[in-house]
């Protein structure tokens, strides 16, 4: 016999049936409370969106006018409005965005989240690092230099995005030391941030050359490359010849490729060698189609017959990118003997190039 | 009181009414087991939304859809006998909001004329090819198609039959960047799909090797050249208990899996694999009607094998509403739908059984495949035998029937109560459904998805696991769906969400 819980279940049941009620009764008012919430921040907001929209397209002298009218608004009105003038923020451009940023200094909209970049609560820091972003409010530098060390991974985030945003080149060395330690800021975010903060970071990020983090030393390159950085070729033709991680030499290569400068025509070939991998043979066909030397073609050709069908299929679109001599060679190996890989290959290119439809892009399989 | 009644039994009948007892027992402890699983992933999965509510505003999706840093990705996308609708998939998923990607579209043999509707639509070109053999296929490439005098980054290869997994190797082989993304031809993505599922890539691309989205049920809401403009719950009774079933099960259930790193199903309608990773595990098994989940648990199984341990790398769960599929709005269809799903899992289970219980696996050994096994494959098999046992303990005595009454009367709140906490939760995170009425048929499909629809599918459940036992052929799975036109209300359909 199994004693039987009646007065358990029944007080369970109970306790089910008022929870199924609560919770009914919590649905029902998240969705009360939301579509009170929108339709009085609509209310609220609609006869100052039209002054703000009157104020991204006005002439200079009626904008000081408007300016003033909106940042007189009641708090009320403006915690309706800001989310409109942030979102707007990002999408604007030149006087409009000027007048958006000018509106938000007034509104104290920066003070405040320089403020909040210290708050406890990691959303808070995390919204205040993207406003002041939008805003390019470079007296935040400093701060959100800090909170690339965040606990938080988002907070980290933002304020490498955010910093890009600012673009101001001191932020350069603080950003590529993000990329190690216990609290990371990924390689792409740190990439793009760096490529933001123009020519007068350079500096900072060839010294990440020298860095012992192959990571550093990867992003270093590719930023080099990503901003056409000509003067700092030789830095990357030795990166690709002589630093011991693949990842930073697949990355010089491709940058040799972006450069296009003929100081990489020598390095890239030698990339292309058997006893390379396979990565960094791809990377390195493809950035000789870039470079458009004719003095590739040979090796290039060599490279169709290739026992790896990526390396050969990048070295054939690479061809065609030569112009008409690569185009001649390809021709060439495609007239040749049926069935062999090169001859395959070949066609394969001319076939795409035929319609139109060439994918030169390199397929990598990089993890950063 | 007792489960058994005061009537007394004596020899083999006192012995079948003890083991009746006993069963009943059983029977009642596994249905709050179950319950109080999935209320506790739903709690990790309420924990990991309000974190991710919270961090919405600054998660930087603008900075990714306009970054040359964020990574390129080829849509993979299996195609048989697709006619119907094809044209307007590729013609949704070309338009999707991402800055690289391509997509990869293999037609696996079909007798519709799909190539020739994909041919007719985007001006294909056949053209010479070399299909690189990163991953062993059984249908070779007959031939390749690629749009003619556009840069449309648009691939259509037609390969012969070979089955979606198969399929799906050919894509991978096929593909160009570093990223795949494995979708159903019938998926319906949001523009934002590829920003949202790829960003776990972004953010941290040193762990991530798979991602998958939320797929909703696309019956009911309003489409719009390939788009879900509206999002509504739907007025049929199936759907709406689908609808709750999606959201406890699919949307939470493996959130919080995720957020416990224990993922193990990524659905094919639309997930998203770092492509060395997969070549590495030798692409999709095309003997697995299952072939979504059981790459997962192969990359699982691979990268542990490697010496990764957890937190080395990340199979993640993306919870914004980005893709939708069809379900199924009629009983023949669910049945074959659910048939083919348990068969997966019990081959999937099967193959991998070494790992279940096994701590070298972590927590996908030690939470995730057990839980799996108990709640998930055995589960169509207690249900149905607390079907006969139940009466049949009453009938015998064994069980007092008023305590029945009360228990059932307490199990059905509770499922109800885990179903509502699902509706909340979708509700604060996302309330995708805007009508008030959409709330009142998620409430109602709450309701009676106990009542009847439960019995049902643990039935076809039970048909999977002997179909996958006695190895019976493969098809693939069969849609029932005529196409979406400019604008219109979505019907059935088969795939796994």
């Amino acid at each position: 016999m199994i004693p039987l819980p009646v007065g358990l279940v029944t007080g369970a049941l109970l306790d089910l049936l008022a929870a199924g009620l609560a919770l009914s009764l919590l649905i029902v008012g998240i969705r009360v409370v939301r579509t009170h919430r929108r339709r009085r921040h609509e209310r609220i907001a609609a006869p100052v969106r039209v002054l703000l929209l009157e104020l991204l397209c006005a002439p200079d002298d009626e904008q000081s006018e408007l300016l003033d009218r909106i940042a007189r608004i009641d708090r009320r009105t403006w915690v309706a409005l800001e989310p409109t003038v942030t979102s707007m923020l990002g999408k604007v451009t030149g006087r409009a965005r000027t007048a958006l940023v000018l509106l938000c200094e007034r509104r104290g909209s920066a003070a405040a989240a320089l403020a909040d970049l210290g708050s406890r609560t990691a959303p808070r820091r995390g919204r205040a690092a993207q406003l002041l972003g939008q805003l390019g409010h470079r007296p935040a530098v400093p701060a959100l230099c800090r909170l690339l060390g965040d606990r938080d991974r988002e907070v980290r985030l933002a304020a490498a995005r955010a910093l890009g945003r600012i673009g101001d080149p001191v932020a350069a060395p603080r950003l590529l030391r993000s990329l190690h330690g216990p609290r990371t800021v990924p390689p792409r975010v740190v990439t793009a941030a760096l490529t933001s903060l123009g020519p007068e970071a350079l500096p900072g990020v060839v010294a990440g050359l020298r860095d012992p983090s192959p990571l550093v030393r990867a992003v270093a390159v590719e930023v080099l490359g990503t901003t056409g950085a000509i003067a700092r070729t030789p830095e990357i033709v030795r990166a690709l010849r002589e630093d011991p991680d693949t990842e930073v030499r697949i990355r010089a290569a491709r940058a040799l490729g972006r450069l296009g400068m003929p100081e990489g025509l020598a390095p890239l070939v030698a990339a292309l060698g058997p006893d390379r991998p396979a990565a960094l043979r791809m990377v390195a066909a493809g950035a000789l189609g870039g470079l458009g030397a004719v003095a590739a073609t040979v090796p290039l050709t060599r490279l169709l017959g290739d026992v790896d069908a990526h390396v050969a299929g990048a070295a054939a679109r690479a061809l065609l990118r030569l112009g008409p001599q690569g185009e001649a060679a390809l021709r060439q190996a495609a007239d040749g003997r049926p069935g062999t890989r090169a001859a395959a290959q070949a066609r394969a290119a001319l076939a795409e190039r035929a319609v139109g439809g060439t994918r030169h892009d390199v397929l990598v399989e990089v993890t950063l | 009181m007792s489960v058994a009644g005061a009537q007394t039994w004596d020899g083999p009948l006192g012995a079948l009414h003890d083991v009746i007892t006993v069963c009943d027992a059983a029977v009642i402890l596994y249905f709050l087991a179950v319950n109080t699983g999935y209320l506790v992933l739903i709690l990790l999965a309420l924990a990991e939304l309000v974190r991710r509510t919270r961090r919405a505003p600054f998660a930087g999706h603008e900075d990714a859809a306009g970054s040359a840093f964020t990574p390129p990705i080829s849509v993979i996308m299996p195609a048989y006998n697709e006619a119907a609708g094809i044209t307007e998939a590729v013609r949704a998923m070309l338009l999707l909001h991402y800055p690289v990607f391509e997509v990869v579209v293999v037609d696996d043999g079909s007798t519709d004329g799909t190539l020739d509707a994909l041919t007719d639509a985007f001006d294909l070109a056949e053209v010479e090819h070399v299909v690189p053999e990163d991953v062993p296929v059984r249908g070779a490439v007959s031939s390749l198609h690629l749009p003619a005098g556009g840069p449309v980054p648009l691939v259509v290869a037609r390969k012969a039959n070979g089955g979606k997994a198969d399929a799906l190797n050919v894509g991978i082989n096929l593909a160009r960047y570093p990223l795949l993304c494995m979708v159903d031809a019938d998926s319906i993505l949001d523009s934002q799909a590829l920003l949202a599922v790829a960003k776990p890539f972004s953010d941290d691309p040193l762990r991530v090797v798979a991602s998958g989205g939320v797929v909703g049920i696309a019956n009911g809401c309003t489409v719009e050249a390939g788009r879900v403009v509206e999002a509504h719950v739907p007025t049929d009774l199936l759907g709406r208990t689908q609808v709750v079933e999606y959201l406890r099960g699919f949307f939470l259930g493996r959130t919080g899996w995720s957020k416990a790193g224990g993922l193990l199903i990524i659905a094919g309608a639309f997930g998203l694999f770092r492509r060395d990773v997969v070549v590495a595990v030798g692409g999709m098994d095309p003997d697995c009607v299952g072939e979504d989940a059981e790459l997962v648990v192969r990359l699982h199984r691979h990268l542990r094998a490697q010496g990764h341990r957890h937190g080395d790398y990340r199979i993640v769960f993306v919870t914004e509403p980005i893709s939708w599929s069809e379900a199924p709005s009629s009983l023949r269809v669910l049945g074959r739908q659910r048939r083919r799903w348990q068969r997966g899992l019990t081959e999937i289970l099967l193959k991998h059984r070494r790992m279940i219980g096994n701590p070298r696996y972590g927590r996908v050994g030690l939470m995730a495949l057990p839980f799996y096994l108990l709640f998930e494959l055995m589960a169509p098999l207690v249900e149905l035998a607390g079907l006969v046992l139940v009466p049949l303990g009453v009938l015998i005595g064994a069980v007092d029937t008023e305590f029945l009454w009360l228990f059932l009367l307490a199990a059905y709140a509770y499922a109800m109560v885990v179903s509502l906490v699902s509706v909340a939760v979708e509700e604060y995170a996302y309330h995708r459904f805007s009508r008030w009425r959409d709330v009142w048929g998620a409430f109602v499909g709450a309701a009676v998805e106990n009542v009847g629809y439960r019995q049902f599918t643990a039935w076809w459940r039970l048909r999977g696991m002997w179909d996958a036992l006695h190895r019976a052929p493969q098809v693939w799975g069969a849609m029932t769906r005529s196409g979406f036109g400019p604008r219109e209300r979505v019907r059935e359909g088969d795939r796994r969400p």
